[in-house]
């Protein structure tokens, strides 16, 4: 009776324990996903006191606060947009690593592309040029009929000579 | 000699703009404060003890600018030039405290009380400071760094931001300006 007691007792006392094990591991999880979405948003804004450094690389102070805020307005059930906007709002577009896709922030996601069409028609245009000069220039060389005359009688000559 | 021109002309082009880089300094520190001529945010932070008698132990601006126009200095303890600006600043507070509101706002310091309070002493600071610990004000007014300061129109709009240590001049500059708005 007293073993069947105590092993009871000994069930009652582990019983728990996968439990709470499960809840920790949810827990960390669930703080680790945090801490990644806080570094995923962050690394879209910019150290306001740092140079070309985001607020995720960035250990400045203002930086440490910033993320602070994003991981509060997270779990206040904030969304990426409206946390970026509520940083926008106070820092102007600057804030923004990656420029908005509007007004004069669109030369910057043009200005590639146009570089790189004017470049392929620029060098296109200076290879067709290039080529078309030379085949001139090889078409002026050609020999006409004196020279070629010339050329006959000497290779003749030539052969004339060595028989 | 049309091709050597060309090739002379984008190498002079692109070498501009790689000096014009190098010199250009640092533009950042100077960008226009995003609340222009918009309503700026409200804060509410603890005063250091010494103000409280006459303010109560915390400080909101709102209630303030009902009163006058509102001049928002941001400081820390480790900032050089923040040392420097502060004889102006009790200079101007002097000067015209029947006119304005100044108010010292101490942030990116986390805990710096006591370093705080012998800034306060070294320059005989008389205008009320305020503690932004979690610099969550900072963020707010889209602080870039220390010393920044702000001119608050007693309609809550922001006239102007300078960056930088502030001078006497520019001080009385803006209090005309803000008093006249």
């Amino acid at each position: 009776m007293m073993r069947r007691v105590l092993l009871l007792a000994l069930i009652a006392l582990l019983a728990p324990l996968p439990t709470g094990f499960a809840q920790t591991d949810d827990t960390v999880a669930m703080g680790e996903q945090l801490e990644a979405r806080v570094f995923e948003i962050s690394r879209k804004l910019r150290c306001p006191t740092c140079v070309s450094e985001s607020v995720a690389d960035s250990n400045a102070g203002i930086s440490i606060e910033m993320r602070n805020e994003i991981q509060a307005q997270l779990q206040a059930g904030a969304s990426e947009a409206e946390i970026l906007a509520f940083f926008q709002d106070r820092y102007g577009d600057w804030i923004l690593l990656e420029p908005p896709r509007r007004g004069i922030h669109l030369v910057v996601w043009w200005l590639p592309g146009i570089a790189l069409a004017a470049g392929v028609i620029g060098l296109t245009t200076l290879m067709v040029r290039w080529t078309r000069n030379a085949q001139q220039a090889t078409h002026e060389a050609q020999a006409d009929d004196a020279d070629l005359a010339r050329v006959r009688a000497a290779l003749q000559g030539d052969s004339e000579t060595s028989s | 000699m049309t091709r050597v021109l060309v090739v002379l002309a984008i190498t002079a082009s692109l070498g501009g703009l790689f000096l014009w880089g190098l010199l250009r300094g640092s533009p950042d520190r100077e960008v226009e404060s995003a609340r222009l001529n918009r309503q700026v945010i409200s804060f509410d932070l603890p005063l250091y003890p010494r103000f409280q008698g006459t303010f109560g132990p915390t400080l909101n601006l709102a209630t303030e600018l009902n009163d006058k126009p509102v001049i928002v200095n941001f400081w820390a303890t480790w900032c050089g030039p923040c040392y420097d600006e502060a004889p102006h600043l009790q200079a101007a507070w002097q000067r015209y405290q029947d006119d304005v509101l100044i108010i010292g706002v101490q942030t990116q310091d986390r805990g710096k009380r006591v370093e705080g309070e012998a800034f306060l002493d070294r320059f005989g600071i008389t205008f009320p400071n305020v503690i932004d610990d979690d610099s969550r004000v900072s963020i707010d007014y889209g602080l870039f760094g220390v010393p920044e300061t702000f001119f608050v129109r007693r309609d809550g709009t922001l006239l102007y931001k300078h960056t930088g240590p502030i001078t006497l001049d520019k001080l009385e500059e803006k209090i005309a300006e803000l008093t006249a708005s």
